[in-house]
């Protein structure tokens, strides 16, 4: 029987166009775009377009100090926050998947951190670490950690601390989150049968807990170090990136490129350079992401 | 037909006479983004301005609070050329960077040279690029010394005018941690800047001087910064928390009580001097302290009415900004809201005097504010002179160092 009009392919391909078109406007036209800007020159401060300049944006981008030791800290923040959430994460999963009064109350307020707009809760923090009038001082002295108040934000080594205190605080719970839904697509029925056999708690989690949940931690791992790299709000609000440069990350420092210098074009090339650096970490999600399904 | 086609006539000839008029008298509206109007001044304004103009309507934005996120809306919206505000609410530091981005209509044939004089010098200076003026100031801001009067009256002591007797004073008197000599704004951030500039300026030097050349790393500036540094490390003066510290920190130590000494800018006054403040009637206001055989300088902040270049009611949009800045208009938000006024002649008004003394000293502070370096790229050397000054201060590296980085930075901005 010849067929009128589209065919089933040709149908379903009309049926997901505005679904494209909408990811083509929103996510693939601003990253060509920003390729397209990072060769020419955009600054507004000195006078608006001035057209194609090559590889100079990013030629500047090597003399740039202040990009490669944000860049620098960056990769610190990231390298400890990420592992140190995912041990917290895993250990509060754990707890919250076995069975026990009130344990509906617990998961949900572990995920409170979380649903913090974090921008009020880094205020929230910088009151914390108040030398004079935060509580973290009031804290370490009652239990005598300490003897004379410190100011945390003040150096950079404490600064860096509150930081990754205040970072860790909040994301451990979306670690929790990703790491509790793995735990619950794991039978029941493989513990029971452990059970029989008359497994011990550490080899149930050495054979079956952590061997099912490795996409799970994977995935975590991953998004985790993708929002880690681009940690911005709370570090804005909580030193501004100081004192002296010591908690700047890349964000702070694109964005004050960007908006702040309205040099749009060198903005470009340091979004160029920070997307190829994620480009694998992105990568390895999206691989995993469709292996699941 | 003809009866018919006349009939028609008629009516399209009655429709287009009632609707003309109609269409001229639909009011124009023009927009402005600013701040939360938090006591209501602004909209006072704002309906006194569209009763005594019944052909504008004046659509007040409210945005967020943080003023770089407000700066960020602005200039979002001139790249895309968007007609979105007529008129620019306009921290003074902007004003360069959008008058280059070419966001802003030069004002001249509005708002000639023989007007300004009326205004504080400060503010006009600050509103000028390139010989055109941008901005038609609203609010002024500078930079002050609060000190605590019953504190110096008991130890029978005159005010500190120079760096030394500030010191002097703050040691003799002080009992820290419950009572610092001088708290002040040491966190790296744009406030940083405002108080560096303070001490260079009082010390003789600038960060581009006259001849366009940069002269931060020179003797006076190395000197003012070396001054910071030991009022936290040397004289012990100023807790190490004024390291964290932005304005309203700063603010709670000194109206709790707990200083002597404070920097900031004049909203304090209203605050410090509420029923509840411990330092009610305690306070008084004085010029930053200078080095000897030199002048005082305050930083000049402050915010003003600019015109969009894309705005279409280029004309509508001037009447409101020159509305704005009347004597009358800034005596009403003076009252409703606590700004401190651009005319030099409410300075004097018996009113405001009436209503707050202080106003004569506060003058005296308006009359040595000067504006931060007047270039599109102040952005770029404001977070360069924070990053070096934040350094010196945590004292990891020394003044000399930090401010010959800073030189030479700013020198590689100001050439690109």
């Amino acid at each position: 029987m010849k067929k009128r009009g589209l065919s089933d392919v040709q149908f379903g391909y009309l049926l997901i166009l505005p679904a494209l078109i909408f990811i083509v406007i929103i996510f693939l036209y601003p990253v060509i775009r920003n390729f397209w800007l990072s060769f020419y020159k955009l600054d507004y401060t000195a006078g608006g377009h001035l057209g194609f300049i090559g590889m100079d944006n990013f030629k500047n981008i090597l003399r740039d100090g202040s990009f490669w030791s944000s860049l620098r800290f960056t990769i610190i923040f990231t390298v400890i926050s990420v592992p140190i959430e995912f041990i917290l994460g895993l250990v509060f999963a754990l707890v919250a998947n076995t069975r026990f009064k009130g344990r509906n109350l617990v998961r949900a307020s572990i995920l409170v951190p979380w649903a913090l707009p974090t921008a009020v809760m880094a205020m929230g923090w910088q009151w914390i670490f108040n030398g004079m009038y935060g509580v973290f001082n009031d804290f370490l002295m009652r239990f005598h950690i300490i003897s004379f108040p410190v100011s945390w934000l003040a150096m950079p080594n404490t600064a860096i601390f509150s930081v990754l205190f205040a970072d860790i605080w909040k994301t451990t719970s979306f670690m929790f989150l990703l790491l509790l839904a793995g735990l619950q697509s794991i039978p029941d029925e493989l513990y029971e049968a452990a059970n029989i056999d008359g497994a011990s708690g550490i080899k149930k989690f050495g054979y079956i807990t952590l061997p099912l949940l490795r996409s799970s931690i994977v995935l975590a791992f991953l998004f985790r170090t993708i929002q880690a790299f681009g940690v911005f709000d709370l570090i804005w609000v909580l030193t501004g990136g100081g004192p002296g440069d010591s908690t700047k990350t890349v964000s702070i420092h694109i964005y004050n490129t960007v908006f702040r210098y309205l040099n749009l074009g060198y903005g470009a090339s340091l979004v160029v350079v920070l997307f190829i650096i994620m480009l694998p970490f992105a990568l390895g999600y999206a691989r995993i992401a469709w292996r699941e399904e | 037909m003809k009866r018919c086609l006349l009939s028609i006539l008629l009516v399209l000839a009655l429709v287009s006479a009632f609707s003309i008029p109609m269409w001229a008298a639909e009011p124009v509206t023009i927009s402005i983004l600013m701040g939360p109007d938090n006591t209501g001044g602004w909209h006072q304004v704002i309906s006194d301005f569209e009763k005594a103009n019944p052909d504008i309507k004046v659509n007040l934005i409210e945005g967020p609070s943080a003023t770089n996120t407000r700066e960020d809306m602005y200039a979002t919206s001139f790249m895309a050329k968007e007609s979105t505000y007529d008129l620019v609410y306009m921290d003074i530091i902007w004003v360069p960077k959008f008058a280059a981005a070419g966001w802003l209509l030069p004002l001249d044939k509005w708002f000639p040279k023989t007007q300004w004089k009326l205004f504080l010098p400060g503010d006009i200076n600050g509103s000028i690029y390139n010989g055109h003026i941008y901005r038609s100031p609203v609010q002024s801001d500078a930079g002050m010394l609060y000190y605590r009067k019953d504190l110096l009256a008991q130890a029978g002591m005159t005010p500190p005018r120079t760096f030394g007797e500030l010191v002097q004073i703050s040691q003799k008197l002080q009992k820290p941690p419950g009572l610092w000599g001088f708290v002040w704004q040491g966190k790296q951030y744009e406030g940083l800047v405002c108080d560096f500039l303070e001490y260079v300026w009082g010390s003789g030097g600038d960060v581009i001087n006259k001849s366009n050349e940069v002269v931060l790393d020179q003797a006076p500036a190395v000197e003012a910064l070396q001054y910071m540094v030991d009022l936290i490390n040397k004289y012990k003066v100023s807790p190490a928390d004024v390291l964290t510290f932005q304005e309203e920190e700063s603010r709670r130590v000194f109206q709790d009580g707990h200083a002597v000494f404070h920097r900031n800018w004049p909203y304090v006054w209203t605050l410090a001097n509420m029923p509840d403040s411990p330092v009610k009637d305690k306070i008084g206001i004085i010029p930053m302290v200078h080095k000897p055989g030199y002048k005082s300088a305050a930083t000049q902040g402050g915010w003003g009415i600019g015109i969009s270049a894309f705005s279409k009611h280029p004309n509508e949009a001037w009447k409101f900004a020159s509305y704005v800045s009347s004597y009358e208009t800034q005596k009403k938000l003076h009252f409703l809201n606590g700004i401190i006024p651009t005319r030099q002649a409410l300075f004097s008004d018996p009113d405001i005097l009436k209503e707050s003394p202080h106003y004569p000293d506060l003058y005296k502070v308006q009359l040595g504010a000067r504006p931060r370096p007047v270039t599109p790229r102040y952005g770029e050397i404001s977070d360069v002179i924070q990053r070096e000054v934040s350094a010196a201060l945590i004292q990891k590296i020394s003044a000399q160092d930090a401010l010959k980085n800073a030189a030479q930075a700013i020198r590689d901005i100001l050439k690109r």
